[in-house]
This record gives structure tokens, C-alpha cells and sequence, in this order.
């Protein structure tokens, strides 16, 4: 019999489908994704799109079995993705990324979204600029500070691939966004004392922020991922002047791209996740690191998360290796865990892990959507997940797919 | 500090997995034949012994090789290779690379002479196969018309029917009435907590043979006493230290349940357990229990077969009020008085170590 993996099977454990919502044909969702309560009571689930035409998109998942679209809205042109946005209380921060250096809008919207069906814009932070092309990622939880991966009109890269950093938003007064600090990468902006860093001998993707992570629960500590540049942990006690305190690099050996930097507080560990950028395994190995994080001047990578044979996803199509993570974000809808680590892995769909033993994490529970109709991945390329506190999981697909409710039986 | 800590349910997420045995001509094929046809197989993977013999019709199947054959309900039948470790091992691997279906139940038949028993410490105690799977139901399937002859002069359909947790008396339609009461008769001796059922042409659903395992952590009363036995052993009537028929004899099976109303700390628990495996491991055919221990919030569940034992559970609550330890024990010519002795002497010892 044939035991070729077929695309379009679907395959699951512990995981089962409540609900797909294919978000009227505009299925190709990015990695930004959070859930509002409304003062009514209702559930609704925020998704920036991978890119134009569409910006954003809000569904009600009260009846994660009935999810209903509430809102879904256009970018004022083609050349610009939205991608990311982050939700506290009745207030959502969406991310404007544009193609070129120099085209608006390039920063960030902040909307309220008290009545969902009609997001009302508060702001918007214009971070355009000759060699900037805006905001790739925001991460907004305390309904305070933005803190963004993003390009700013003074900010003139020693690389073009490099014109993003680290940007502090002061939102307090939502109707004027300010900027209250910044850190870079040393080298990376025209003008540094240090030498630009080493272009990555085989997969140059740059040396900018991706996520910068801050919690509540250690408030003086960013966790950014800072692609080619590895994993960073910076001081940020001091706002306006942020501070190195921890570093993590493993690239080369390894491919470059760290995504994601999330602290499991409680353990004095570091979940790091890279992002898969190419097809086919080209990029493989890309990994999610289980980091010892007890000496933050001294990050030691005890464990990766196993995940399924690459010989086998490779085949699939489209990307397959690691990308988002649920964040444990804080919030009124996020369920968390310091032990049950859940993470996107494109082809390799939404999986599970136990990492109770953090030397040897274990696979408790996954969920590979046959491939969606019209992808042009001819796979599922699941790119962001978000658990709400009913143990739901909402995860998304790059291309095609829309939005996925799982069940989760752990 | 973050909000909610959230860990894994030990008992959750694991596929289930049913073992079906029985002696030689008791009908295992059959009624592997039938079950592979019913459409509620669907996402089931079943181990045989033999494609060939199974007997599947040609118009049923989708694929198939040596090793494994896909059917149109949805159901995979793969050959017993090697070890069962390695071939349930091999088996998860395909299915976590969509290789084969993501079934989500395992039924696996045991030759006509195997003891059960390895089978279901495989399952019980495999640290590599626990992470995926977990023992659900032991099915012993019994001939109506030689069952009673085979029980009578063989050890192995004696052992078969005592571990089982359903009992299927199979060719009922080849034996009158009055065989029939007294193989059921004989089975209740030797397994009173285990539901028979008759089955003919291994015609028998599917509801029968699954689910009788304990789910989550959070199992309620019905699910535990589903798996404790069918009424819990509360009465004295199910419980035969002396065996109803014959005389009493070394290689006796007898069954009863323990209860103890204090609880226990963990350390006299296990020391119990381990003097009675040491000295009758291989006579302790069979042990369940619910065990109230000190200081728990929910009680321990502990099962094992002869000297091996499940890792300990805990639940997450007390399903009702009783908050009374109950241990069966389906043994060997270990009696009720002799194993209550033992947990007493312990008790004793120990309480008085304590001071």
C-alpha cells in the first residue's frame, strides 16, 4: 500500500476540529491574532491578514462552533500588510508594514473596538521614512506601551535588510502615540561605533526585531527575537534607555530567522522559536529551543521540541519547521501554561508539547488541516496560534485556509 | 507571575487501546472479520496476527500489502511484527507522518495461546508506548460449546478469562440453554467483576469492547465504577474466596475486593504491594484499586498484572462521598483473609514506627 504522506489528509491527536471559517475567500491570515471580550459578553477573535487587500478581520467565536465574521476591512493599497495586531480591553493595535522604503502607511493604527462591527480609529503612529518601511510585528498587553518591531525616519541602516529595531510606544494617551525608547542592534544603523554584524553566510535574513515580548509578570524585561541576530533579553527598567542583559546565538551553525522569545517565568526558561522562510526544507533545520534561562548573562539551549520527520514534511509543500507560538499572553481570554508549549509549524500544522521535563520535551497533541482548497502551497501552512482560557485553539492558515477552532483533549 | 499553570492530564489523550483474546477456536477471527466490516471502525487500528487469515472481502478493501490493508470504512489492519512494542511504536510514527490514517483506537488479537498477560504489561508499563497509548479493555472471548472443557483441564483460557474485562461467550447458537448457564456460572467464579455478553458469528458492538479504561483525571462515578467493575464490588456476593464449586485448591482463581475505611500513606501502600508481588507476583493475576492516601485531594488509581504495575494516577477529585480505599484483586490461590492479613501487619508496623 502507498505510504506516501498525502497533503491532503488531515491528521490529528488529541486534537479535534470544531470549526473552520474560511473568512469569506480571504483566507490567507498572518501572525497576528488575539481575542476580545466585548462588555456585551462576547468572545471575538482579531486576525491581521498575511497580506493585501484585506487589513483586518474579527470573528465571534461565543459559539466556537458558529464563529460568525463581525468585520473585515481593506488596506488603502496593495503595497502595504497589516500581518500583526494585539488586542487589551477595547483597544487594538494594528502593525503597517509597506513593500518599499518610504511608502505610508508605515507604523501602526490604534482602534477602538468597543463595538467590533465598527473599529474606530483612535491614531495612527507614522513611522514612515526614507529607509523605513514600518511596523512588522507590535505586542500591546497592558493597554500602555507598544512595543514593535519597526523602522522609524531617522533611523538610516548599515544594511538594507536591517531597518527595523526595537521601539517603545508610549500609548497612555491613545490619541498620541509617543516614543519613549529604542535599542538596535549594534552596527546596525549608520553611525554606530561597532562594525555592522556578519551577514549570514547562507540565509541572510537580516538583523531586526521580530517579536518583542514583554509581560506583565517581569515587567522590566523585553524578549526579542532578533532574526539573524539570535535571541536577546533587554533591561528595559529604564525605558528610554533599554539594556542588554542576555544573549543567545546559534546561528550559523544554524539558519538564522529566531522568531519568537517567550519566557516561561515560573521555570527560568526560555521557549526561542525560529521561523521556516523557505520551501521544501531549503532552510531546514529550523527549531524551537527549550533555553535554560536561570543566568540570564549565560543562555544554555538544553532541548528542542521534537517534531515529525522532516524527510517526510518536506514533501508535503510549502514551508515545514517551526514559526509562531501561543505567547501565554496576558489578558482576560488567553489560557496559559508554563509547562504545555504550543506552537505553529506551517505543514507541520499546530502542535502540542509537555515540556514538564524541560530536558526532553514531549509531543502531546497535534493537528495537520488537510491542505486547504486553492493554496498555492498544495499544504496547510498554519502560521499563528492563540489557546483561549476554554482550552479552544485558534490557529490560522497563510495562505488559504482562514481560521481553525480546535479542540485540545490533554 | 502568570495566571493559570496548566499541565497535561495524565490520563487524557492517550489512544486506547482493546486486547482481544482468547483460546484457539474461540472465535477471534470472526469476530475480527465482523468488527473490521461494521462502519463505527472507522479510524481503527487493528493488530492480527495474520492478514490472510482474516478474510477480508476484496470489495471491502482500498489497499493493501503484506504488512497492512486500508478498508473503505476507514480502518487499518496491519500484522503483528516483531514485537508489540515495535510494531505499536511503528505504527504511531506512520500515522504522525500521515503515512497511514490517524486512527484514534488500537484493538490488538492475541494468538489463541498467549497469556494475556505480557500483553497488557506491554501496555501498562512501556515507557516509550505510554506517552501515546494506554490499555482500555482486556475482551476474552470463550467457546460456548468447549469452553467449559478448556477452563476445566488448560491454564491458559483460565488466566484469559480471569484478566479479562468482558467476557464474550462466542457459538452461543451450538450449545443449550443449560451449557450456556453454566460456562456463565463458571466465568462469574472466575471473574465476577467482568459483564459477559453472547455473541453469535462475532456479531457484537463495538460499545461493548471500548471505553472501559478510566478517560481523564476527572473521571466520574459511572467511569470509575465502569472500570472498577460493573457494581463496584460493593457486595460480599461478588467476592469468592472460596471457590464456589470443587474444592479448594492451590491453583484456585478467586476474586474479592478490599476495602479500608482509614487512609493510607504512600509508603505502607506500596510496601504492601511490594511484599505481596515479591512473595505472589505471578499468582496476582489482576489489581485495581482506588486508593485514599494522606494528604491527597483525590484519590490514587493503581493497576497491575502479577509483579507490574501501572505508574500511579491521581484524580482530580473523589467521584462521590465514599472516600474509602477499594482494591480488587483477581488472584490465584491467594485468598481475601490472607492479603487483608498482610495490609493489616504492614499498617500495623508502620503506624507504630510512626510512633
Amino acid at each position: 500500500m502507498s505510504t506516501q504522506s498525502q497533503a491532503a489528509q488531515t491528521l490529528a491527536w488529541n486534537m479535534k476540529l470544531v470549526a473552520q471559517h474560511e473568512l469569506s475567500g480571504f483566507g490567507g491570515m498572518g501572525e497576528g491574532t488575539n481575542m476580545q471580550k466585548t462588555k456585551d459578553g462576547r468572545r471575538i477573535f482579531w486576525m491581521a491578514h498575511e497580506s493585501a487587500p484585506k487589513n483586518f478581520t474579527g470573528v465571534d467565536v461565543t459559539d466556537p462552533h458558529n464563529p460568525k465574521m463581525v468585520v473585515q476591512t481593506d488596506l488603502p493599497h496593495g503595497d502595504v500588510r497589516s500581518n500583526s495586531l494585539d488586542v487589551v480591553g477595547d483597544l487594538m493595535a494594528v502593525a503597517y508594514q509597506t513593500k518599499k522604503w518610504g511608502l505610508k502607511p508605515a507604523g501602526f493604527d490604534l482602534f477602538d473596538i468597543s463595538t467590533p462591527e465598527k473599529p474606530r480609529l483612535i491614531a495612527h503612529f507614522d513611522a514612515s521614512g526614507p529607509s523605513s518601511r514600518g511596523a512588522h510585528c507590535v505586542w500591546f498587553v497592558d493597554g500602555e506601551y507598544v512595543h514593535m518591531s519597526c523602522g522609524a525616519p531617522d533611523f538610516t541602516p548599515t544594511h538594507e535588510k536591517d531597518d527595523q529595531f526595537y521601539r517603545i510606544i508610549d500609548v497612555r494617551n491613545p490619541s498620541k502615540p509617543t516614543e519613549v525608547g529604542r535599542w538596535w542592534y549594534p552596527g546596525t544603523r549608520k553611525g554606530d561605533a561597532e562594525p555592522p554584524p556578519p551577514r549570514h553566510p547562507k540565509f541572510d535574513g537580516g538583523y531586526r526585531p521580530h517579536n518583542t515580548n514583554v509581560y506583565p509578570g517581569r515587567p522590566n524585561r523585553a524578549y526579542v527575537a532578533y532574526i539573524d541576530g539570535g535571541a536577546w533579553i533587554l533591561d528595559i527598567s529604564d525605558k528610554a534607555h533599554p539594556k542588554a542583559v542576555g544573549h543567545l546565538q546559534y546561528s550559523p551553525p544554524y539558519n538564522g530567522f529566531t522568531h519568537t522569545v517567550m519566557p516561561l517565568l515560573s521555570r527560568d526558561l526560555l521557549i526561542v522559536s525560529d521561523e521556516c522562510v523557505k520551501d521544501n526544507g531549503i532552510d531546514w533545520p529550523k527549531l524551537t529551543w527549550v533555553v535554560d534561562a536561570r543566568n540570564e548573562s549565560n543562555l544554555v539551549p538544553i532541548a528542542t521540541l521534537p517534531l515529525p520527520p522532516v524527510e517526510t514534511f518536506s514533501k508535503r509543500g510549502g514551508r515545514f519547521g517551526s514559526h509562531n507560538l501561543h505567547e501565554n499572553y496576558p489578558g482576560p481570554c488567553a489560557w496559559r501554561s508554563d509547562t504545555i508549549v504550543l506552537g505553529t509549524f506551517f505543514n507541520g500544522g499546530v502542535r502540542a508539547f509537555d515540556t514538564s521535563n524541560p530536558y526532553q520535551p514531549k509531543e502531546v497533541a497535534y493537528f495537520v488541516p488537510g491542505a486547504p482548497k486553492m493554496s498555492r502551497a498544495g499544504a496547510i501552512q498554519l502560521n499563528d496560534v492563540f489557546v483561549d482560557d476554554r482550552g479552544l485553539v485558534f490557529t490560522v492558515d497563510r495562505f488559504a485556509g482562514g481560521l481553525y477552532i480546535l479542540e485540545m483533549s490533554l | 507571575m502568570l495566571g493559570t499553570l496548566t499541565a497535561r492530564d495524565p490520563l487524557a489523550g492517550r489512544i486506547p487501546v482493546s486486547v482481544v483474546t482468547g483460546f484457539l477456536g474461540s472465535g477471534k477471527t470472526t469476530l475480527i472479520n465482523r468488527l473490521l466490516k461494521r462502519p463505527d471502525m472507522n479510524r481503527v487500528a487493528v493488530i492480527v496476527n495474520e492478514l490472510g487469515e482474516v478474510g477480508i472481502d476484496n470489495d471491502l478493501v482500498e489497499v493493501s500489502s503484506e504488512q497492512m490493508m486500508l478498508l473503505n470504512n476507514g480502518c487499518l489492519c496491519c500484522v503483528l511484527r516483531g514485537d508489540l512494542e515495535e510494531t505499536m511504536r511503528d505504527l504511531f510514527i506512520k500515522r504522525r507522518n500521515g503515512e497511514i490514517i490517524d486512527f484514534d483506537r488500537v484493538v490488538i488479537e492475541t494468538t489463541g495461546l498467549a497469556d494475556p498477560a505480557p500483553v497488557m504489561q506491554t501496555l501498562m508499563t512501556d515507557t516509550m508506548l505510554e506517552d501515546q497509548y494506554r490499555l482500555d479493555c482486556v475482551v476474552t472471548l470463550v467457546d460456548a460449546v468447549n469452553g467449559l472443557g478448556q477452563i476445566a483441564t488448560l491454564p491458559e483460557p483460565v488466566k484469559q478469562a480471569a484478566l479479562a474485562d468482558r467476557l464474550v461467550i462466542t457459538k452461543s447458537d451450538l450449545a443449550d440453554a443449560a451449557k450456556l448457564e453454566e460456562l456463565e456460572a463458571k466465568l462469574r467464579e472466575l471473574n465476577p467483576p467482568a459483564p459477559i455478553r453472547r455473541a453469535l458469528n462475532g456479531e457484537i458492538e463495538l460499545a461493548f469492547l471500548v471505553d472501559v479504561g478510566l478517560r481523564n483525571v476527572k473521571g466520574k462515578l459511572e467511569d470509575i465504577a465502569r472500570w472498577l467493575g460493573a457494581d463496584e464490588r460493593e457486595s460480599e456476593r461478588g467476592d469468592h474466596d472460596e471457590p464456589a464449586h470443587g474444592h479448594r485448591h492451590d491453583t484456585a482463581i478467586t476474586s474479592f475486593c478490599l476495602r479500608f475505611e482509614r487512609p493510607f500513606s504512600w509508603a505502607v501502600f506500596t510496601q504492601c504491594m511490594d511484599v505481596l508481588t515479591a512473595l505472589r507476583g505471578p499468582d496476582l493475576l489482576r489489581v485495581k484499586g482506588l486508593v485514599n492516601v494522606e494528604s491527597r485531594a483525590g484519590p490514587m488509581v493503581v493497576q497491575g498484572v502479577q509483579h507490574l504495575f501501572h505508574p500511579p494516577v491521581e484524580l482530580a477529585a473523589w467521584p462521590s462521598e465514599d472516600r474509602s480505599s477499594r482494591i480488587v484483586f483477581i488472584t490465584r490461590g491467594i485468598g481475601r483473609s490472607e492479603v487483608a492479613n498482610l495490609f493489616a501487619a504492614i499498617g500495623a508496623v508502620q503506624g507504630q514506627a510512626k510512633g
